[in-house]
């Protein structure tokens, strides 16, 4: 997995950005997510089961949201693994946008393990109703 | 619940505007994931679980995010454990029902079987029975 990211993700992103750098040292996951979008905003939901407060961090770059999430659940010491299906690597999610929401106004609730934020749109962007004169 | 929500347009995954085989990366992952790690992926559309034990207990840690403890149910039949989750949401979206059974290796004693919910992860506590313990026997030489 991390080859094949490294490659693909250095290659389209030539820049060099620093996520794309960390992605490629860092195996990581992409959580599940939906992103709903309402009349005055954009809600994103991410499912990160595991993760605590503490380890969870959520980035707004100019047109970029980047989430990640450590678990920090540690298997006990006198515990054996019979068997595993969940994989200790954190969850990374990132996600590009146009702008159309407004990263100073966002809010963060989370719950459970899963993460809902509550972006509005830019003022511009909301509907205006026009009246007819 | 695992699978990947259809995205719109404002707010894209990083990769599918600029790779054409967006979709492919990550099934290729998946697939090196699964051969190379080791570790088992969960059933489409279910949950993962974990099995773990010690001296004493077998452990049973589910990944259920967002699901109120009310919501869980855990039951042991004979040898099988049963968890069923389901989330109720103003969201029709959101609503959803799962279960899952799995049958617990060594021999549990069910009427003192626990469980906790945190971070949105089930871990299920299954105390073994004393005969499936292991015992310590001391022989005397003579």
């Amino acid at each position: 997995m991390s080859l094949l990211n490294s490659i693909i993700s250095n290659r389209s992103d030539a820049a060099g950005s620093n996520a794309a750098l960390e992605t490629a040292t860092q195996r990581t996951i992409r959580p599940a997510y939906k992103v709903k979008e309402e009349a005055d905003g954009f809600g994103l939901t991410v499912l990160l089961p595991g993760v605590t407060k503490s380890g969870l961090e959520i980035t707004a770059e100019a047109s970029q949201l980047s989430i990640r999430g450590r678990r920090n659940w540690k298997q006990p010491e006198g515990w054996t693994q019979i068997y595993r299906e969940s994989v200790d690597a954190p969850f990374e999610l990132v996600l590009q946008h146009d702008n159309s929401f407004d990263s100073d106004k966002a809010v963060a609730e989370f719950r459970h393990g899963v993460l809902r934020l509550a972006l509005p749109k830019t003022e511009v962007l909301k509907p205006k109703k026009i009246k007819i004169g | 619940m695992r699978n990947d929500y259809p995205e719109i347009r404002g707010l894209a995954p990083l990769g599918s505007l600029r790779s054409p085989w967006a979709g492919l990366e990550t099934e290729i992952d998946r697939l090196f994931e699964s051969t190379l790690s080791g570790f088992a992926s969960a059933p489409r559309g279910q949950f993962p679980v974990d099995l773990y034990e010690d001296r004493d207990n077998t452990y049973v840690r589910a990944e259920l995010p967002g699901v109120r403890r009310d919501d869980i149910n855990v039951e042991m039949v004979e040898d099988h454990l049963t968890i069923t989750a389901q989330r109720k949401d103003d969201d029709d979206e959101e609503s959803f029902s799962c279960s899952r059974s799995l049958s617990v290796p060594e021999q549990v004693q069910a009427d003192k079987v626990s469980a906790s919910y945190e971070n949105g992860v089930l871990t299920v506590t299954l105390p073994k029975r004393e005969e499936a313990k292991p015992k310590k026997i001391s022989v005397a030489i003579t």
